[in-house]
Order: C-alpha cells, then sequence, then structure tokens
C-alpha cells in the first residue's frame, strides 16, 4: 500500500459496541416472532436408560400445548452436533461419528433429551413436560473413561464395543520414538488431564425457527458457522436444499467454540415444522451446564526425551478423551490436541496415539483452544521436569529446542513462513522479572507463604488450512455518498471481527473507517464462510475483504483516470478522495466517482461492488509466551496468581484494544480453568452437581491479577497487513505456567485441572510424607 | 392467581401493568415493557446481568418481585443515555474497549453508575469491589476497570453523570 494506513494498527471502536452500551443489540432471547410459540425440553432423568414407553396424552389435553415430540417424530438420519465438521474433507468426514438425532429413543447421560414441547407460552410448556409419562430401562451406567473401555462395561452406543468411538493416530508421527528414548541421556513423563471446562457463554443458548408456506426454513441463533450448519440441516438432517434455510445470526452473546455445535436450534427447527408456527427454544442456565458442551476431558502421558546439551530427541504421547454420550467435536480437538503438542518443538522421533471414549456424562465439544490447553498442560510441565533433570533454565531449554522461520510448522508438511517465539520468549522474561526471581532448580522455599514463577510457550494456528476448507468471502459495494457496505459472515460473537473487518477494508479501498458500514449475520445475504474458530477470521477473512477492497479500488481508481483523463497507476486513494500522485491536490472524491457510476446517463452505469475469496492452505502460526508469578499458602493450600504475563506474536494488531481484551480475557478463562473452574458429574447418579455459577466458579473481577500483554509486531507476509489469528490463544498458557510456578514455589506437581486448594495440600502432604520416610519406595 | 394493575416508573415513565404474586421483575421490564436490555443470564442472582438500579441501588430484577418494585424508580440500560448523548460510563466503555459481548455489559454500567453516584472519586480496588457481582466472560475485567475509573474522571471534569 502506497498511502498511510489510516484505520490498519488503531484502537478504533468497534461497530457493535454502541448498541451494547444502550440496550439496543438484539439478541436471540430478545427477539419476538407474530404467533410465536415456546418450546422445552424434556430431560431424562437417568444417565442411560432404554425408552420404553413414552405416553403423552395428558399432556396433549393440556390447553395451549400445539405439538409433543419425540424420537417418533424426528427425522431417522444421524448426524454429530459439530457442525463444524461439514468444513472437514469427505476423507476425514467419514473419521466422524454421526451418533445423535433431534430427540434419542436411549438416554445416554442425565439431561439427555428425549421429547419436546410447543406451547402458547414457556409456563404452559414446561407445565406440559410435567404430564409426558416416560417408561425407563435403566440400564448401568460408566462414567469413568477407563472403566467404559474394559470388557463387559456398558455399552453406551450399540456397536462400539468397549464404548471406543474412535482411535485416532497423529497425522505426522516419524522417527522411533523409543529407540530414541533408549539412546536419551534423559528422560521425563508425567500425566495429566484437564477438567470439563464449561464455556459459560453469559447469554443461555436460544434458537428462534419458521418454516414458511413454500417450506422455506428460517433459523435463528448464535452460531458460530450459519453456512456450515446450514448444510448439516440441508443434508444431514431434514433432506431438503441448502437454499431452501436462511440463517440469521442475531447478535451473540458469547461463543468460546460451544455455538460450533448445533444446539438447540434442531429441536427448535423440528417443533416450527411440526406445528407451522414459529417457535423459540432458550434454555436455563442449569440446563445449560448439565447439557451438550464443554471442553472435552483429555488424559495425556507425555514422554519426553532428551540429550546432555539439550536437545530434545523424541516425545511420545498417549491420551485417553471422554467424549462423554456423544462423539461431538472429541475426534477433532483430540487431533489438535497432538498437533499443537507434539508440533511445537523441533524433534525427530514423534509418536501420538489416542482413544476416545464414549461415557455416561454430558456431551463435550469444542473450547477456545480446542485441544491445545488440554496438551499444554501436560506438555509444558514435562518440558520443565526435563530441564530440572538437565539443569537447564526452563527458558533457555525453550529457547533451544524452538522451531524457527524455514523449518516445519506444527503442521509438518508446510514450512514456517514467520515466527517470533524467540522475542516472545525474551521479552516476556524480562517483564515477569525472571533473571531476578528463578532462582534455579531445587531452591529450597520457606515459610507459610511461598512464591514461585513459571513458564509456558504454545503455537497455535490462523485458520486450520489443510485440516479444514479454510474459504471465506466478501463482498463490498459503494454507496453514492462514497461510502461502503462491507458483507461478511465471521461470527461476532465478542471478539470484534466487525471492526477489524472493517479496519482492513477501509485501508484496502482508501476509505476512511467511519465510511465503512458492515453487514452481517445472515446467510440470504453473505457469503460462503466457514464462520469464527481456529483464531481464523482475521487472517482468512481479513485477507478475502483485501481481495474484494482491491477490486474496488481498482474500479474506483478506473473511473477516476477516465474522468482525470490521466492513467489509473498515476493515482491513489486516501481518505474517500482520489488524488494524483505527482499532484496530490489534483484529484477527485470517490463519492463523486461513485454516485456518477450508478446515476450515469451514458447507458455504461454499473455499481461499484465486488466479492473477494481467500482459501488458506497454510494455518499461518502464531506464537506465545507465557509467564507467571505465584504465592502459595502451604497452610490453605490456596495459589495466588500475582502476576501473568502474556507475550504474543501477532504479525500486526490490526486493532490493538481488541487483540488487548483477546489475551486479557483469554488469560481469564485460563485462570479460572486452571484454578477453580471444575465440572463434577456424581460418579453414582451421573447427575451434574456444578449446576449454577454458585457450584461452578468462573473468575469475578476480584480474582484477577495484574496482567500484562506484550504484542509482537512483525508483519507476516501472508497475513492481511501482516495479521496473524489471536482469538484463541490467550487461554493456552496460564496453566501450565501456574503449574510450573507452584512447583518453584513447593515443589509439587498435580496431575488434574483445576488446581484447587485440596489438592495443593494433598500435593504438599505427599512430598512430606515421602521426603520424612527413609523407607519410601516407589 | 390474583391479578392486580401496578404501576411501576421506569426511566422516567409511568407504566399501568397488569401483574400476578408471582411475577419478576425481570419479566415485567422485558415481556410487558419490552426493555430487553434487561439480560437473563443465570436466574439465580450470581451473574448480575439482569442489573437495574431501584431508587438508585442496584438490584437483581431475576430475583425481586415485581410487586416490591412497584411506584419505585427502576432505571435500565435503555434510560442512561440521554437522547443519542450517551452518559459516560457507556461512552467509556466503548472507548475502552470494555465491551465484548455485551452480554453483561447493561449490568456492569448500571452497577457502576450506582458506585460512582455514592463515590465519585473511587480507587481500582473501590471499582471491583462493586462490580463483583457482575461476572463477564469475555474482557478479563481489564478494561471494564479502566473505563469505569475513566468515566469517573469524566464526569468530575463536568461530563453529566
Amino acid at each position: 500500500m502506497a498511502q498511510e494506513l489510516t484505520s490498519v494498527g488503531k484502537r478504533l471502536p468497534r461497530p457493535d459496541a454502541a448498541p451494547k452500551v444502550t440496550g439496543a443489540a438484539e439478541y436471540g432471547s430478545d427477539i419476538k416472532l407474530p404467533g410465536m410459540l415456546a418450546g422445552r425440553i424434556l430431560r431424562s432423568p437417568y444417565p442411560h436408560a432404554k425408552i420404553t414407553k413414552i405416553d403423552a396424552s395428558q399432556a396433549k389435553k393440556l390447553p395451549g400445548v400445539e405439538a409433543i415430540i419425540t424420537f417418533e417424530d424426528v427425522p431417522k438420519s444421524p448426524f454429530t452436533r459439530s457442525a463444524m465438521a461439514e468444513a472437514l474433507p469427505p476423507h476425514v468426514y467419514e473419521g466422524e461419528v454421526l451418533d445423535q438425532y433431534i430427540l434419542s429413543d436411549k438416554a445416554r447421560y442425565v439431561g439427555d433429551w428425549v421429547a419436546a414441547v410447543a406451547a402458547i407460552d414457556v409456563s404452559t410448556a414446561e407445565q406440559a413436560l410435567d404430564l409426558i409419562e416416560v417408561q425407563y430401562e435403566q440400564l448401568p451406567p460408566v462414567f469413568d473413561p477407563v472403566e467404559a473401555m474394559k470388557p463387559g462395561a456398558p455399552v453406551i452406543h450399540e456397536g462400539k464395543e468397549r464404548n471406543i468411538a474412535a482411535n485416532i493416530s497423529h497425522a505426522f508421527n516419524c522417527g522411533d520414538v523409543e529407540k530414541a528414548f533408549q539412546e536419551s541421556d534423559y528422560i521425563a513423563e508425567f500425566t495429566g488431564q484437564n477438567s470439563k471446562q464449561k464455556h459459560c457463554h453469559l447469554e443461555p443458548d436460544v434458537a428462534l425457527a419458521y418454516w414458511d408456506t413454500d417450506g422455506r426454513l428460517t433459523v435463528w441463533s448464535p452460531c458460530q458457522n450459519p453456512h456450515l450448519a446450514k448444510k448439516a440441516f440441508a443434508r444431514r438432517i431434514f433432506g431438503i436444499g441448502e437454499g431452501d434455510i436462511r440463517w440469521i445470526t442475531p447478535t451473540v452473546g458469547g461463543g468460546f467454540g460451544a455455538r460450533l455445535s448445533l444446539c438447540v436450534e434442531p429441536v427448535c427447527a423440528m417443533l416450527a415444522k411440526v406445528t407451522g408456527k414459529p417457535v423459540k427454544v432458550e434454555v436455563t442456565r442449569e440446563e445449560d451446564f448439565a447439557g451438550w458442551n464443554s471442553r472435552t476431558e483429555q488424559r495425556q502421558s507425555i514422554k519426553m526425551g532428551a540429550n546432555k546439551d539439550g536437545t530434545i530427541t523424541a516425545i511420545r504421547d498417549r491420551i485417553i478423551s471422554d467424549a462423554g454420550a456423544y462423539f461431538s467435536h472429541s475426534g477433532t480437538t483430540t487431533a489438535v490436541n497432538m498437533q499443537m503438542t507434539l508440533g511445537l518443538f523441533r524433534c525427530p522421533n514423534i509418536s501420538g496415539e489416542a482413544t476416545i471414549v464414549y461415557t455416561n456424562t454430558p456431551t463435550t465439544s469444542g473450547f477456545r483452544g480446542y485441544g491445545n490447553p488440554e496438551g499444554a498442560f501436560v506438555l509444558q510441565q514435562v518440558v520443565d521436569m526435563l530441564a530440572e533433570k538437565i539443569g537447564k533454565d526452563p527458558v533457555e531449554f525453550r529457547l533451544k529446542n524452538i522451531k524457527t522461520v524455514g523449518e516445519s510448522s506444527f503442521f509438518i508438511p508446510v514450512p514456517l513462513e514467520h515466527c517470533r517465539l524467540e522475542q516472545c520468549i525474551r521479552l516476556g522474561a524480562e517483564r515477569i522479572g525472571w533473571k531476578e526471581k528463578w532462582g534455579g532448580w531445587g531452591k529450597k522455599k520457606e515459610g507459610r507463604k511461598r512464591r514461585g514463577i513459571g513458564m509456558s510457550i504454545m503455537n497455535h494456528s490462523s485458520g486450520a488450512g489443510g485440516f479444514l476448507l479454510e474459504h471465506s468471502n466478501a463482498a463490498i459495494k459503494l454507496h453514492e455518498d462514497g461510502s461502503a457496505t462491507l458483507i461478511v459472515s465471521p461470527c461476532e460473537m465478542g471478539q470484534g471481527i466487525l471492526g477489524v473487518l472493517s479496519q482492513i477494508a477501509a485501508d484496502t479501498m482508501g476509505l476512511r473507517y467511519e465510511d465503512i458500514h458492515v453487514m452481517t449475520g445472515d446467510t440470504d445475504v453473505t457469503l460462503f464462510d466457514i464462520g469464527s474458530h481456529a483464531s481464523r477470521s482475521t487472517y482468512v477473512i481479513g485477507n478475502a475483504v483485501m481481495d474484494a477492497g482491491s477490486k474496488i479500488k481498482r474500479q474506483v481508481l478506473e473511473l477516476a483516470a477516465e474522468k482525470l483523463k490521466i492513467s489509473a497507476d498515476k493515482l491513489d486513494i486516501e481518505e474517500g478522495r482520489v488524488y494524483v500522485q505527482a499532484a496530490p491536490q489534483e484529484g477527485v472524491s470517490v463519492a463523486e466517482i461513485s454516485h456518477d457510476a450508478i446515476y450515469n446517463y451514458e447507458l455504461t452505469g454499473a455499481h461499484i461492488s465486488a466479492t473477494g475469496s481467500f482459501q488458506s492452505g497454510t494455518h499461518c502460526p502464531n506464537f506465545q509466551a507465557g509467564f507467571a508469578e505465584v504465592e502459595v499458602d502451604t497452610e490453605t493450600g490456596v495459589i495466588k496468581v500475582i502476576k501473568y504475563v502474556i507475550a504474543h506474536d501477532i504479525g500486526r494488531a490490526i486493532n490493538p484494544q481488541n487483540v488487548e481484551g483477546q489475551l486479557e480475557g483469554g488469560a481469564v478463562q485460563g485462570l479460572g480453568y486452571a484454578l477453580s473452574e471444575d465440572f463434577i458429574v456424581d460418579k453414582r447418579t451421573g447427575e451434574t452437581l456444578s449446576d449454577s455459577f454458585a457450584t461452578y466458579k468462573i473468575p469475578s473481577i476480584l480474582d484477577i491479577p495484574e496482567i500484562e500483554v506484550i504484542l509482537v509486531e512483525e508483519p507476516v507476509p501472508s497475513g492481511p497487513f501482516g495479521a496473524k489469528g489471536v482469538g484463541e490463544p490467550g487461554i493456552t498458557n496460564v496453566a501450565p505456567s501456574i503449574a510450573n510456578a507452584l512447583y518453584d514455589a513447593i515443589g509439587v506437581r498435580i496431575h488434574s485441572l483445576p488446581m484447587t486448594p485440596e489438592k495443593v495440600l494433598e500435593g504438599l502432604k505427599a512430598k512430606s510424607l515421602k521426603s520424612s520416610s527413609f523407607r519410601t519406595t516407589r | 392467581m390474583i391479578k392486580e394493575l401496578a404501576n411501576f416508573k421506569v426511566n422516567g415513565r409511568l407504566y399501568e401493568v397488569i401483574i400476578e404474586p408471582h411475577m419478576l421483575l425481570i419479566d415485567v421490564l422485558r415481556d410487558k415493557l419490552g426493555l430487553t436490555g434487561v439480560k437473563y443470564a443465570c436466574g439465580t442472582g450470581d451473574c448480575g446481568a439482569c442489573t437495574v438500579l431501584v431508587d438508585g441501588k442496584p438490584i437483581l430484577s431475576c430475583l425481586t418481585l415485581a410487586v416490591t418494585a412497584k411506584n419505585k424508580n427502576i432505571l435500565t440500560i435503555e434510560g442512561l443515555a440521554q437522547g443519542n448523548t450517551l452518559h459516560p460510563i457507556q461512552q467509556a466503555f466503548i472507548d475502552h474497549g470494555a465491551v465484548q459481548c455485551g452480554f453483561c455489559t447493561p449490568g456492569m454500567i448500571l452497577t457502576a453508575k450506582a458506585l460512582l453516584d455514592e463515590n465519585p472519586t473511587p480507587t481500582r480496588e473501590d471499582v471491583k469491589a462493586a462490580l463483583d457481582g457482575n461476572l463477564c466472560r469475555c474482557t478479563g475485567y481489564v478494561k471494564i476497570v479502566d473505563a469505569v475509573l475513566a468515566a469517573a474522571e469524566r464526569i468530575r471534569k463536568g461530563g453529566k453523570g
């Protein structure tokens, strides 16, 4: 770009902020359609049971009830709730397990969907639910994935013996790990697991649906990937054409990956189809907790070898993933875990194998980081353990083994075009005060409250090219006044992407930021896009916007060239004005060009408009280092984070304020993941015990430590204005850096998240027993 | 169920609404008056998204029986701006990037208003203490605290509070 950037890189206000601070923003639950019915879902009280009979005759008699549906009434084509799966290449999609129907004839977790009601209002629908009589034949449940894999365990899905839904090998296994371990000077191994972290988007799930008299379906829902959801509805569930569906995304009250799954949309559409009326289904917070979305629980053992000089020689990774009752995103999140975990360091011998297991617990899904925070908690502790054995500083050990430009990315066939991880590590270490505060391995600390310091590094995608159909499109049209409407289909779930894409559009075309209007959230208007996930939107959609914007600019310049009687390559555009490069005072406004292109009386008129596309074959990885300083109370077991430093390799921050917001927000979600968010299912009854914000503790404003964000900016050639992704990575380094800081403080390693005071005290007790007993054996 | 014709003074306007004894204030505001800036997020009083001001004090409308708010001055997010002029707290939330998904935003802003009306010169810790009952899952709170402090300064310098 020849001209100065007037929008990119600036802290400009996002277009959706004003309606959100005035209450004008319309979320799904705020929408009222004429003649709308309320839908409610009947959920199973048992974790594992056959439904032998449903008698809805009394419920149907209740005045105001318009329809009751059960398994008998829904399409018998199985599907997966992972709408994102529609973007998998066909040969990969075949590996997805299609194991769900809109309603089930067998309950597989407490809360599984058995029947649904549409009635004139919510209270009538709820009364009707109470009147539906269901006969269950209870089956023995299994709640633990290791128990579920044993021969003779209750079978949750027919044909899936030992409840194994899938076995997955890492795509880039190489070398011979066992031989390498034999030849390695040092070996470390650690087993750990994450909890089923809940997304806790503050807006509960909601959907509206209506079939018009021509049989065309409109769905309103806070969906992260509406074009893919449309395809899943068309091809997998209802057997209609994609053109028969219009998907509208209202304002979205948070996503974090939860809205990559089909949630209440299918049952809502089914109720609307049966009644012929608009139906709205809203769920309660308690239903959301005991429901269909959480991080997949991944139990992971990582063994790593290194030589005396600190070179990593081999990594072996074994994972058991607990999908819960249905497959959903458990396969892809596990595969991504292995890619991120096994691809971060330079290493010639790699082996990753995983097993996905069903249990009678709530269904899991994808959650910010999508396997990466699951793997990092284990990997980054193994790295520290190995550094300790070799006697290396964790900072130096990591610096020695990270990859640089030209080496393979975590997606092995594609080399790294850009990487500023080294700068992230060095800057982060400096800001946390690593040299002054890290006192070396095995340094004994005294006193009730002990401080420690720890670090973690990560890589993540900017869109999953090679793994997903990384395809985005954008359209732009100019108005008569020289402003433009940008038509795009990310999911603005809070991250600020509409502003970011507008900033990219403005500087691509030479228009002012305030002259860009954004149209989104309607599949009848927007072009195909796979939505917002994989930290892809800025990078992939941004490139599509640049493609469309450059075409607009070319059209404007050509028309201006005719008008000014000068060659187009001698012109440029800045802040809505075309000017002659050699004589900037000469020029014409974009408004005049745009107006005259439409109001053209010489019969050569054409509205200035363009579409742009981008398909990414790479991941354009972004990188990050995280550093935590903690204070551990050895009497209460409470870990207090004093300071957290994030240094992120962003390429270029299109809007630094939004980038900070993503990293700070991710960090605080990571803090909850690390310390307090504990999803608990009663191991006797299968009931979800953490079913509210009182029993499932997400961080409040009083829980946040000092957070320092460092943006390492050096543009990546393939990114829009040099930008890479940032949506997910903020969460990933938090738990492992706290875990490593905990070890530095008190010499204890915890094997499962969250790292609660109880676990810290248990760890301290076990450690003191071990050190006080002469006869301790392993 | 005994129905009652009740008066509510919301955002400076008087409304007559037919209510029943069990009705919650959130339902009157959202369903009867169409003030959908009042957000339902938990229903158990744990998150603060449904916060409105009653006689200047923040209350959780999802736990408040509508009958108890009769004839009192209720302020929802829709009543905060003066025409097209945003309240300094609203403007500060925009300027400081304190808004992401926006679902907690109305409750946050109203709770912050109650704080600043009572304490125009809060410290960072005062702001955190006041907003402890309002959960946000997006921002990590950093920019929310920044915004409230900036709004306080703006009001002190003569911006309308």
